[in-house]
């Protein structure tokens, strides 16, 4: 699971089937000091993320699949959670 | 799932029987970098290798993919299949809103 920042979404016409109707969003995962850590990912979001705000991604494809509801479904990035405050170390 | 750039295609004459007759692309993964240029400014090559992504969307050179990489590649396929990286999406549009402090 990574903390990351939202930055942005995604339109995609032709994709896999198990995504449609899906959110897909720009997550740049980011340090505990809040600095972009790496590689954006492209995510699922069950919960309706908004611009800029943090969240935690999680790489888990069993729960991607659970997520949109196909088991053979190649999902692997989604969105399990919004973040409220972040204590700093 | 990261974005990418379709740079090329690949061809196999011998495969494992599950992947005959399958479609690849080479694709230059985007950094943070290309995802800031906007998307009017030509892409150039990212500084991360390229990779090899099966393909059964139909993504053409010069396209944004999206793929996705690791055991997840292979779970729609109905035998055991040595991919490890997939093409999920064709993507349209990109909008993107980098954050600053």
């Amino acid at each position: 699971m990574l903390l990351a920042r939202v930055e942005g979404n995604l339109t995609a016409t032709r994709k896999h089937p198990s995504f449609e109707g899906w959110r897909l969003i720009i997550c740049q995962p980011i340090s505990e000091a809040g600095d972009p850590e790496g590689v954006p990912q492209v995510a699922i979001d069950p919960h309706g993320a908004a611009m800029h705000q943090r969240v935690i991604i999680s790489s888990d494809g069993i729960a991607a699949r659970k997520a949109v509801g196909d088991p053979k479904s190649p999902a692997r990035w989604v969105i399990i959670g919004i973040v409220d405050e972040k204590e700093a170390a | 799932m990261r974005l990418g750039t379709v740079i090329g295609r690949v061809t196999l004459s011998k495969t494992v029987p599950a992947l005959i007759g399958a479609r690849w692309l080479i694709v230059s993964p985007f950094t943070r970098e290309h995802f800031q240029q906007g998307s009017d400014e030509p892409r150039g090559l990212s500084k991360d290798p390229s990779l090899v992504v099966y393909d059964d969307l139909g993504g053409g050179v010069g396209q944004t993919v999206g793929f996705i990489e690791g055991r997840e590649a292979a779970v729609p396929f109905d035998q055991p299949t040595p991919v490890d990286a997939i093409n999920g999406a064709l993507v349209d549009q990109i909008f993107y809103n980098p954050y600053s402090k």
